[in-house]
C-alpha cells in the first residue's frame, strides 16, 4: 500500500514537470550551432556575451565619429525621370545656426523641384513624422497633438505666411515647443516635407505645380525670431 | 359628481401649466439679459470664436489652468482691452517697449514666445476678447471640454474596465456553479434522508442506485489502468522532448523585459505614431534601427516628464550612457536580411512580419522567422513590377518563357546565395 501511493505520487509529480516544461516569454530559447548564429565580426545591434566589443566603452560596437567631424557627401539625385537639374552640391549640410531663423528665412531657396511626385513623396514624410502632431490637415489635431498641447495650425494667422527657409529651419532645429527633428530626416526629406507644408497652409496651388517651382516668400514678421532662450 | 372632479382637473392643470410657461419665459429672459449685458452680439461672439479655435486654442485654455501659455479666465479682470490689442498682435514689440507687466508675463512663462498677428484688425482681437471674456464667465463647462488630458487615460482604464469585467463574470459564473452543486449535494442528502425513513422496504436495484458500492480501487489496481497510464507518461514525455527539439532555434514568444516600460500599444496603437517615426532606417538599409533618446525626447522633453520610466531616459542621457533595449528578433548570422529591400521595394507592411506590434504592450516575437517560413512567402508574393522601369526586362523575359505572374521565386528569391553567403 505504502509503495503503491509513492508510485502514485512520483507519477503526478513528473507529469506536472513534464506538462509544465515550458520555455518563458523571456527566454530567447536554444540554437543548433551557437558558433553560426552569432557573428564574429563586431555587428551593430549585437547583444550576445561574446560578441560584444572589448575594446569600446560599454561593449558596444558601434563609434562616435570623432570630434568636429563634418560630413562631406557629394549629393548628387534625380528628382524625377525627365529631371535635368543640378542640385546643389551641399544639399546635405546645412549649417545656418539654431539662433539665427531670419537667415534661413532670407537666404533659402527649397533647391529640389516641384514635381506631383515629390509633393507626393512629401505627403508620406508629412504623415510619417509631423502628423501625431500637426494632424492630417496641418490644423494642429494631430493625435498626439491632444496631449502635448500647443501645436500651431498652419492656415491661420502667421503661420499661413511662413516660407521655406523658416520651415526647413524649424524641422531642422525645433522652435518653441517643438524639438529638433533634423536627426529624423535628412535634408533632402525634409525640402520635401516644406512643400507638402506650403499646400497645408493653402499657399500652394496647382499653378506652382505646373511652373514647377515655389516663390520665395518673405516673412515681414521680424519680431518673430527665434531667440535663445525660448530654444530649449 | 364625475364632471365636476373633472373640470377641477383641467383647472389644476392648466394652471401649473402657465406657471411652468411663464417660469421658463422668465428664465429665457434671464439668460438674453446676461447675453446682452457683455455688450456682444451673436455674430462677433462666432467670430471670435472661429479665430480663437484657429489661432490661441493650442496654447490657451478659457479655464484658468496655464496649458502653454496662461489661462485666460477672467482676462479682463487682470488687463484692460487697450492693453491687450498691441500685446495680441505683437507680444514682443510690447515687451520690447519695458511694459513691466508684459515683461515679468514673459519671464513667468519661461520666455516662450506668443507668435504675432500683424493681421488681426482691432475689431478681430475685441471679438476674440469679447468671447473669452463670455466663455470664460462659464468657464467650468467650457474648460473641462477643452483641457482634456484625461481623455486618453480614460479610454485605457475603459479597456482595463473591459477585461475586468470578463473576470468578474467569471468569478461570478464559478460562484454560481459550485451554489449549484452544493444544493444538489444538499437536496440528495435530503431525499437520502427521506428515502431510509419512509420507505425503508426498497428493491436492491434501488439500494444500490441510492449508495453505489462501485469500488475505484480495482481500477486504479488492474493492470490495464497500470499500463495505460506507463504508455501515457512515455507519450507526455515524447511530446515535451519534441517540443524541445523543435524549438531549437525559434525565437517566436519570445517577449523580454525591456529596461524602460515602452508601450508600443500606447505609442502606435493609441497614438497612432507610424513605426518609421523611431525605426528610420527601416526604408533606409539593413536595420530597421533602435531609435536614440533624442527621439523619445522629441515629445517627452516636454510631456509626461514625471513618469519615473521615462526619468530614465533623462538619466541615460544625462549620464550620456546608451539605454540596453533588447533586441527581441534575432536573425542568425548565417541569413542576410535587408528591411530596405522589403520595406520600401517590396512594400510589405511592417506587420506582416511583426503582427500586430499596435496592440503589444511588450512585443514579442509573432513569427517563427524560420528558412521555411521566409521561403514561403518569396514563393506566394508577386513582384510590385508595376511602374517601376527597373523590371520592365525581367518581365518581358518572363513573360517571353510563358510565366504569368512575376514572384519572388522568379527572380532569385530561392537561390541559397541570395540569403547565405
Amino acid at each position: 500500500m505504502m509503495k503503491r501511493s509513492l508510485f502514485v505520487i512520483i507519477y503526478t509529480i513528473a507529469l506536472a514537470i513534464l506538462v509544465s516544461c515550458q520555455r518563458g516569454t523571456n527566454h530567447p530559447g536554444y540554437e543548433f550551432a551557437p558558433q553560426m548564429y552569432v557573428s564574429k565580426a563586431y555587428e551593430p545591434y549585437s547583444q550576445v556575451e561574446g560578441a560584444k566589443n572589448p575594446f569600446n566603452p560599454l561593449g558596444i560596437n558601434m563609434r562616435e565619429p570623432a570630434k568636429n567631424t563634418i560630413a562631406r557627401r557629394r549629393y548628387k539625385t534625380q528628382f524625377a525621370s525627365n529631371d535635368s537639374s543640378k542640385i546643389e552640391r551641399n544639399l546635405m549640410i546645412y549649417n545656418i545656426h539654431k539662433d539665427s531663423i531670419e537667415i534661413a528665412e532670407k537666404k533659402l531657396t527649397n533647391p529640389i523641384p516641384l514635381t506631383a511626385e515629390v509633393l507626393e513623396e512629401g505627403k508620406v514624410l508629412y504623415t510619417r513624422f509631423c502628423q501625431p502632431c500637426h494632424g492630417e490637415a496641418g490644423d494642429g489635431q494631430g493625435t498626439v497633438a491632444k496631449l502635448y498641447k500647443g501645436v500651431p495650425n498652419y492656415s491661420a494667422g502667421t503661420y499661413k505666411n511662413m516660407n521655406s527657409g523658416h520651415i526647413y529651419h524649424v524641422i531642422t532645429h525645433g522652435k518653441g515647443r517643438m524639438w529638433p527633428h533634423g536627426f529624423l530626416v535628412n535634408p533632402e526629406e525634409r525640402w520635401k516635407i516644406v512643400y507638402y507644408v506650403h499646400k497645408l497652409q493653402g499657399n500652394l496651388t496647382d499653378e506652382h505645380l505646373k511652373a514647377g517651382k515655389y516663390p520665395i516668400v518673405q516673412t515681414n514678421n521680424k519680431d518673430n525670431k527665434n531667440n535663445k532662450d525660448n530654444q530649449r | 359628481m364625475f364632471s365636476t372632479s373633472k373640470s377641477k382637473w383641467v383647472k389644476r392643470t392648466i394652471l401649473s401649466a402657465y406657471f411652468v410657461c411663464s417660469a421658463i419665459t422668465f428664465l429665457i429672459a434671464q439668460a438674453d439679459s446676461t447675453q446682452k449685458s457683455s455688450g456682444s452680439d451673436a455674430a462677433t461672439l462666432e467670430k471670435g470664436k472661429t479665430l480663437f479655435n484657429q489661432n490661441c486654442v493650442q496654447c490657451h485654455g478659457l479655464g484658468e489652468e496655464a496649458i502653454v501659455g496662461p489661462g485666460l479666465k477672467g482676462l479682463l479682470d487682470r488687463r484692460s482691452e487697450a492693453w491687450l490689442i498691441p500685446w495680441i498682435r505683437n507680444s514682443q514689440a510690447v515687451i520690447k517697449s519695458g511694459d513691466t507687466y508684459a515683461v515679468e508675463l514673459y519671464k513667468k512663462y519661461n520666455n516662450t514666445v506668443m507668435p504675432a498677428y500683424p493681421d488681426f484688425s482691432d475689431a478681430d482681437i475685441k471679438a476674440i476678447i469679447a468671447y473669452i471674456d463670455t466663455e470664460s464667465k462659464k468657464a467650468p463647462t467650457t474648460a473641462a471640454a477643452i483641457s482634456t488630458p484625461g481623455a486618453s487615460e480614460g479610454a485605457v482604464a475603459q479597456e482595463s474596465g473591459a477585461t475586468g469585467y470578463l473576470n468578474a463574470l467569471l468569478i461570478v459564473l464559478v460562484v454560481i456553479l459550485c451554489l449549484i452543486i452544493a444544493v444538489l449535494g444538499v437536496l440528495l442528502s435530503f431525499i437520502k434522508k427521506y428515502v431510509a425513513q419512509e420507505k425503508p422496504d426498497l428493491s436492491e436495484e434501488d439500494k444500490e442506485l441510492l449508495n453505489p458500492k462501485f469500488d475505484f480501487g480495482a481500477i486504479f489496481r488492474s493492470s490495464a489502468f497500470i499500463t495505460g497510464a506507463a504508455i501515457f507518461l512515455v507519450l507526455v514525455m515524447l511530446k515535451s522532448l519534441l517540443d524541445f527539439a523543435l524549438d531549437v532555434g525559434i525565437q517566436q514568444g519570445y517577449a523580454p523585459v525591456q529596461p524602460i516600460a515602452f508601450s508600443h500599444k500606447l505609442h502606435a496603437g493609441e497614438y497612432k505614431i507610424e513605426c518609421n517615426y523611431c525605426h528610420t532606417g527601416v526604408d533606409k538599409g539593413k536595420q530597421a534601427t533602435i531609435p536614440g533618446a533624442n527621439t523619445c525626447m522629441n515629445c517627452h522633453g516636454e510631456i509626461k516628464r514625471e513618469s519615473p520610466e521615462i526619468k530614465k531616459i533623462y538619466a541615460a542621457i544625462e549620464n550620456d550612457q546608451p539605454i540596453e533595449w533588447v533586441r527581441v528578433h534575432n536573425l542568425p548570422d548565417l541569413a542576410y536580411f535587408n528591411h530596405a529591400q522589403h520595406v520600401k521595394v517590396g512594400q510589405i507592411q511592417c506587420s506582416q512580419c511583426h503582427g500586430k506590434v499596435e496592440e503589444m504592450e511588450v512585443v514579442q516575437q509573432r513569427a517563427t522567422l524560420t528558412m521555411g517560413w521566409c521561403i514561403n512567402c518569396h514563393r506566394q508574393t508577386v513582384v510590385k513590377a508595376e511602374g517601376n522601369a527597373y523590371y520592365d526586362k525581367l518581365m518581358f523575359a518572363h513573360r517571353n518563357q510563358g510565366g504569368k505572374q512575376l514572384k519572388v521565386e522568379n527572380i532569385g528569391g530561392l537561390e541559397c546565395s541570395k540569403c547565405h553567403y
